[in-house]
């Protein structure tokens, strides 16, 4: 591909990339959402997060899943116990490294 | 009031840090595939600074290299990153202030990141805020590309590797503790992450995720209690 044409490719992405995070920018305070709405909108973040997760975290190394499965353990059982998000970030890195050496 | 917007930015920065040892190795590996598809590290550094959306540029430099025409790069880029404008709603409904040319700018830092930390924390909700938060993501972006386009091998195999796992333990840590309390909202999370597993066997996971996040959470209305989220009902 030449120059032009990744210049051409890059600023087509970024445009059709920006839209949809502009447009809510512009509307959303000036709407009135209804309960149920802003419910549905609350409960977002969560589904999103669990579809981040689910199956993604499986392949995170697509030859060993026990990488993704140590890791995101190691994470969650820090996490319930009220560990900060850095603490429990570092703590599945560090599993996974030990996890590495190992196998 | 100064002082407390320069307050809000710095801790929107510090919320901001898990996500540096995500972002750094994985926009390695992004410049890493885009300088073996043919890129300039000029070109390489400059998808990374105006689209900023990590999974997009992967697959936009693969399509590249296997002779796929521009308009269909950028109508998979589209398709792709069309979950954006369900996280943008969020954090702008979210979001209590600024104008709109701040919340224009604040915009393109919608993440997926960026988006889980600013709804899901009970105190923080200024503009200036995500603001501090996502000039961390933007530069920690900019900076793995950089790394990556000028110097692919900086970094030992088994350290990159490891570093793989950060940005799910960061979504797993922010998403745990908001379901100890909450077995009905625990219960939608499983059941969205089953959703989205079977789904993406189906259809492509790109259309998957938003498929199960939007149906999940309509679901989620009818049964779930947010009320016990502490302070947060105002």
């Amino acid at each position: 591909m030449s120059g032009t044409k990744v210049l051409l490719l890059i600023l087509g992405m970024a445009i059709v990339t920006y839209i949809p995070r502009a447009i809510p920018a512009i509307f959303v305070d000036k709407l009135k959402f209804s309960p149920k709405v802003e419910k549905f909108l609350k409960l977002i973040p969560y589904t999103a997060m669990a579809a981040l997760i689910f199956p993604g975290v499986f392949a995170v190394d697509a030859e060993k899943p026990l990488i993704g499965i140590v890791g995101g353990a190691v994470a969650g059982i820090l996490a319930w116990k009220k560990c900060p998000v850095m603490v429990c970030v570092l703590a599945a890195i560090g599993a996974d490294f030990l996890l590495y050496t190992l196998l | 009031m100064q002082e407390t917007k320069k307050k809000q930015y710095l801790a929107g920065m510090k919320a901001a840090v898990p996500v540096i040892l995500g972002f750094i190795p994985v926009g390695i590996a992004y410049a890493i595939m885009a300088r073996q598809a043919g890129f300039t590290v000029s070109e390489t550094c400059a998808m990374s600074a105006m689209v900023f959306a990590g999974a997009s540029q992967m697959m936009a430099v693969g399509m590249t290299e296997q002779g796929a025409a521009i308009l269909v790069i950028v109508l998979a880029t589209f398709i792709l990153n069309l979950r954006h404008l369900i996280m943008s709603t969020c954090v702008m409904n979210r979001m209590e202030d600024g104008s709109t040319k701040t919340r224009l700018l604040a915009s393109f830092g919608v993440t997926d990141e960026s988006f889980a930390i600013f709804t899901t924390q009970a105190k923080h909700r200024s503009a200036v805020y995500f603001l501090g938060l996502i000039t961390v993501t933007y530069l920690s972006w900019n900076v793995g590309t950089f790394i990556g386009a000028v110097a692919s091998d900086f970094l030992p195999e088994i350290l990159t590797a490891s570093l793989g796992i950060a940005l799910y333990a960061m979504f797993i840590s922010i998403l745990v503790p908001n379901l100890t309390n909450n077995w009905k909202l625990g219960a939608l999370v499983a059941m969205t992450a089953v959703c989205n597993s079977i789904l993406t066997q189906l259809i492509p996971s790109s259309w998957a995720l938003i498929v199960s996040t939007l149906l999940c959470a309509f679901l989620g209305v009818f049964f779930v209690d947010l009320k016990e989220e502490g302070g947060d009902e105002q």
